[in-house]
């Protein structure tokens, strides 16, 4: 049984692109497709040991893994998500300006280069998500809703910022501009911005949250790990409805890695702190190529349908149950 | 000994920062700098000619007052989703809203960084080759439309063509498709920024005619998070400040 993507059948809906970009499935998607067993252990990554070795044990060959609890299982027996794609990645022309060579320099246009992924199934490692019970009943929700063809009211699919994970990991560009207070993340798409505070003092915590949660950041050694908490409205981490709660915190440490091959990205490592619905923090992966070719972004005008009063402000989703 | 070298790290990385920014920002010193924080000097809903009146043609009056007629009905989703939507008020409307704007020069692209409901135009003065167009979204019709510029001394010079026509030149004139938008933009001095607004479209206009809107400089910000539709479900206006 496959998950269909019912919301592209939907007047006014904000993820037309993506769903567009789901017709290219296959290759690589940017967590293992099956994520084999965890071969190490690190932030996110599963406790070693649980199990006894097999009669074939070879001191080379990885630990297995360790049993999945009862909401892992619950969260593997759900119907797969659509399989992510994207679009042929822009070649890069000769004589293209390249990043600045500082390592804390983060500026320039850069673009998903990995296969969009609906849902996050496993952690950079290939472990299950670790969900808990509460999480794994949010998911299943929504999944099954998308199944349903009746899905929920998210941030996204009425035009809001969606907050900071799905608004860089859908595939579209953006470009970093930095200062020395604060570093501002313009994405095409929802016109979205991010900000990353480097001194509070010049962009203390507002009075009202907002749906992108607030920002800080610091350099370790050459990465940006950035702390993102206080949010509006709890954010779906991606398009298939990956809770976070409202009270949930992202940790991302982002760094540019040049190896000299003319093929710079930089690296986002999102780590998930949420109590509420995982059993301990868990991490993901994510890279976004260097393309100063498309700087000059389309246009992402969402509100013209989103917000045409003859029809519902909703775009015609339900409203999520409340737990 | 050990405790000290984080420290000389964090100063040698903030060396190598601020040597990258400058880096950054003197390899742009071949075309003028309009990067910064502006906001319109003096607030208005109105493109204004520089000389006399709007000059219509008769379909481009007859057009106008049912404009005018539909705003005192107030059927504003007949002829502004800006108002009604939080459409993107499109080119050369954005350089009317009431709030600050940054612009930001990369790669020889001017991206205009709006404080409204956080809208974008962009200005391409660059040699970057054109993109693939899988979708042929260079077809349809935007908001902002295409503008494609380049420099005259220190004013950039910008031509926007394929402009959407639910847009309005400010917040009743109507333009059609054809509309051709030339815009030369120049610092005056620092903290003053012109533009020169020069509006082609024969159908609804006699002859091209300009308007000429200027901008102070504002202090370096973060913008708020701003979302207009928001507003407009809160019952407010999309526009808060007018």
């Amino acid at each position: 049984m496959r998950t269909e993507f019912p919301w592209r059948n939907l007047k006014g809906l904000a993820l037309a692109g993506a769903a567009m970009l789901a017709l290219g499935a296959g290759g690589a998607s940017a967590q293992p497709a099956n994520g084999g067993p965890p071969t190490a252990t690190g932030p996110g990554g599963p406790p070693p040991g649980g199990q006894a070795p097999s009669q074939g044990f070879s001191p080379f060959a990885p630990p297995p893994p360790p049993p999945m609890s009862p909401a892992q299982k619950l969260a593997a027996a759900l119907p797969p998500p659509q399989p992510g794609g994207s679009l042929p990645l822009p070649v890069l022309a000769a004589g293209s300006p390249m990043p600045n060579a500082n390592p804390r320099d983060l500026q320039g246009t850069w673009f998903h280069n990995q296969n969009l992924e609906f849902r996050m199934q496993r952690d950079m490692y290939g472990a299950p998500a670790p969900y808990n019970m509460d999480g794994v009943k949010v998911l299943a929700r929504r999944v099954q809703s998308l199944k349903d063809g009746k899905p929920y009211t998210n941030a996204s699919a009425i035009c809001r910022p969606p907050g900071p994970e799905w608004q860089h990991d859908l595939n579209m560009p953006f470009q970093i501009f930095q200062s020395k207070d604060w570093i501002e993340f313009v994405f095409e798409e929802y016109h979205g911005r991010w900000h990353v505070i480097l001194n509070p003092a010049k962009a203390p915590r507002p009075a009202q949250k907002d749906y992108m949660g607030y920002s800080v950041g610091h350099w370790d050694g050459n990465t940006l790990v950035v702390e993102t908490s206080d949010f509006k409205q709890a954010p779906w981490l991606d398009v298939d409805g990956t809770p976070l709660s409202a009270k949930g915190k992202l940790i991302q440490r982002i760094r540019k890695v040049d190896n000299g091959d003319q093929a710079p990205f930089i690296e986002v490592i999102t780590t998930i702190v949420d109590p509420t619905y995982y059993t301990r923090p868990w991490s993901v992966v994510r890279t976004f190529g260097w393309q100063p070719s498309l700087t000059v972004f389309n246009e992402y005008n969402c509100e013209e349908q989103i917000g045409d009063p003859s029809v519902s402000a909703d775009a015609g989703l339900l409203p999520e149950p409340k737990d | 000994m050990i405790k000290s070298r984080p420290r000389h790290c964090a100063v040698l990385a903030g060396v190598l920062v601020a040597a990258g920014l400058a880096a950054s920002a003197a390899a742009q010193a071949a075309t003028p700098n309009l990067e910064g924080v502006w906001k319109i000097a003096t607030p208005t809903k109105t493109l204004k000619p520089v000389k006399g009146t709007v000059p219509f043609t008769e379909e481009g009056r007859k057009q106008y007052d049912e404009n005018k007629r539909l705003q005192a009905k107030g059927d504003y989703d007949d002829y502004d989703i800006t108002l009604t939507r939080c459409n993107s008020p499109g080119t050369p409307r954005l350089m009317l809203t009431p709030e600050r704007f940054k612009i930001w020069q990369r790669f020889g692209v001017l991206t205009f960084d709006f404080e409204w409901n956080r809208a974008l135009r962009q200005i391409n003065a660059s040699n970057l080759p054109p993109k693939d167009d899988f979708m042929g979204a260079g077809l349809v019709p935007t908001m902002t439309g295409t503008s494609k510029g380049h420099w005259e001394g220190n004013t950039l010079v910008a031509e926007t063509t394929n402009i959407s026509d639910r847009t309005l030149l400010d917040d009743l004139v109507p333009h059609t498709l054809d509309m051709k938008v030339t815009e030369h933009i120049r610092l005056l001095d620092h903290n003053t920024l012109q533009d020169r607004i020069t509006i082609e479209d024969p159908a609804y206009f006699t002859r091209p005619w300009d308007a000429v809107v200027t901008y102070k400089r504002q202090p370096a910000a973060l913008f708020a998070e701003d979302v207009c539709l928001d507003r407009l479900q809160a019952h407010q206006p999309a526009f808060p400040s007018q």
